[in-house]
């Protein structure tokens, strides 16, 4: 888990997608060829950091490592540039969120390796007050 | 080109064996699936199976199983294809048969769910979406079949409590299916007031965890050793992108789909043919979405046609005849195999009080991820 989580660094802390050098089509998680035009030819891009929220649920289906953060708010959120992604919303209940609400990437603590004792960091999401 | 004919068949019940191991459970039904097929030693095995090198440490299935029913010899692997693992074990053995490999294959299906914690179990259900972006972030499988749920819900403005007909139809067929993990039949307030999962799902919208396995042993017309009473007329499959949302149509099953197209193809038959159909209802709205996929429902309708009653067994196509994932249970990479069982079962007028009248042809439909894998199998009765 620590050497993938090195290796993916960058795509946790800076939302380092994939641009097409053919279509300029944009793509988080990064690809291996573009999704619109099928080019190999493709430049690492960091995506913008503000969106909007399509979807979001309360789960109590929780994975092993994040107990403590039960219940988790997770949406499907479509940046500024129109990629989609899912991710944590933090910093919100469930009944502060709506769907349309404007928000931002943040930095957070994402789960800490209970033996290690490893803490692995990546993005998260909250609400923009107007 | 061959037949592939269902000489046997055999399924534990689903639920919690807390005294049987997943070894155990892959032997009993592969024992008992040889006997029933009168075959002693088939020329190849096939076992499906998601995860038990997570759940149970075990990987080499294939020898391990061999060796443990006194088969050292026979060639054995295993196929892995998240919650399609069953079927796509049946399609490879298809396949082998087909291309005249081998006469006679040994299929079993098998997950050992009991022996992990529940959130260990959360987790291993989840080991089909993304490594990196998704279980990293601690996002279950059923969290984003939530979001799925939530924008099918708005974009056909389908209520919460509409959904819910899909696992009342399950738990209703399970009633009297002895295999079945839940044999209790529930309303629809039940559903809106069991434990909530992951909005809108319910508990009673999620397949329960529960281990099981189911065999059966295919065979060319040269390997039967006595006159099989079904075929396999097709066996296809298809993919689709890992992520729902990274789709053109979120709202299109379309693994299912292509799979559908390529199975009546080359079965010769069109839809209109089937008579009934075991779905992937792994999650009421994954459930309406299957069956619009599979072109019983209009884009949309899937509720609506199922609240008509055109889904019951007594209706136009009955799904989950034996409870579906929903109410038999859905041990994971054995499911695929379940519902080759309970299809042969139904067209050899074998399945008691689950008998659908004049089964003719039944589909199959499962599924790995939201529909990232899918596989069709169509049966058929033969003579
Ligand atoms: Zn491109």
């Amino acid at each position: 888990m620590s050497i993938a989580y090195w290796r993916e660094r960058n795509r946790y802390y800076r939302i380092l997608g994939s641009k097409c050098k053919e279509c300029s089509a944009e793509f988080f998680p990064p690809v291996y060829k573009c999704r619109k035009c099928n080019s190999e030819k493709l430049a690492e891009q960091e995506m913008p950091k503000e969106g909007k929220v399509m979807a979001y649920t309360l789960s109590r289906d929780i994975i092993t490592g994040f107990e403590d953060q039960e219940p988790m708010i997770i949406g499907l959120i479509e940046l500024q540039n129109g990629v989609k992604m899912v991710a944590q919303i933090a910093d919100a209940s469930a009944d502060q969120l709506a769907v349309g609400d404007k928000v931002k990437a943040v930095f957070r603590r994402v789960s800490v390796n209970g033996e290690a004792g490893q803490i692995f960091y990546g993005y998260k999401f909250v609400k923009i007050d107007k | 080109m061959k037949k592939v004919l269902i000489a046997g068949a055999s399924l534990t019940k689903v639920g919690d064996h807390w005294n049987k191991s997943l070894l155990d459970l892959a032997v009993e039904a592969g024992s008992a699936a040889l006997k029933d097929a009168g075959i002693a030693i088939p020329d190849q095995i096939v076992v499906g199976n998601m995860f038990s090198g997570f759940s149970s440490l075990q990987e080499n299935l294939g020898a391990i199983i061999a060796d443990s029913l006194m088969l050292q010899g026979t060639p054995a692997l295993k196929v892995e294809s998240s919650g399609a693992s069953g079927a796509m074990a049946c399609n490879v053995a298809d396949s082998i048969i087909r291309s005249g490999q081998a006469n006679s294959v040994l299929v079993i299906g098998v997950e050992k769910m009991r022996d992990m914690e529940p959130n260990d179990a959360v987790h291993a259900a989840s080991l089909g979406e993304s490594a990196s972006f998704t279980q990293f972030f601690g996002i279950s499988q059923t969290a984003m079949c939530a979001l799925l749920t939530h924008l099918y819900m708005q974009e056909f403005e389908i209520s919460r409590d509409e959904l819910s007909v899909f696992p009342v139809i399950a738990h209703k067929n399970a009633v009297p299916a002895e295999h079945a993990q839940f044999r209790k039949a529930i309303t629809i307030t039940d559903v809106s007031r069991s434990m909530p999962v992951s909005d809108p799902l319910r508990l009673l919208d999620c397949a329960p965890v529960g281990d099981g396995a189911a065999a059966v042993v295919l065979c060319s017309e040269n390997g039967q050793t006595k006159n099989a009473e079904a075929e396999i007329s097709a066996s296809a499959a298809s993919t689709d992108s890992l992520n729902f949302f990274q789709r053109d149509d979120m709202f299109d099953f379309t693994a299912t789909r292509r799979a559908l197209a390529k199975a009546l193809a080359f079965a010769g038959l069109s839809i209109k043919d089937i008579d009934f159909a075991e779905i992937n209802d792994s999650y009421s709205s994954v459930a309406a979405l299957s069956v619009e996929a599979l072109g019983f429902s209009k884009r949309g309708e899937g509720v609506r046609d199922a609240k008509e009653g055109k889904f019951d067994l007594n209706g136009k196509i009955p799904i989950s005849t034996f409870g579906g994932l929903k109410g038999r249970g859905n041990p994971i990479g054995a499911t695929g195999v379940y519902q080759i069982v309970e299809a042969y079962r139904q067209l050899t007028g074998t399945a008691g009080a689950n008998q659908v009248k004049n089964a003719k042809t039944g589909l199959l439909h499962n599924m790995g991820g939201i529909d990232s894998s899918a596989a069709v199998h169509i049966l058929r009765r033969v003579g």
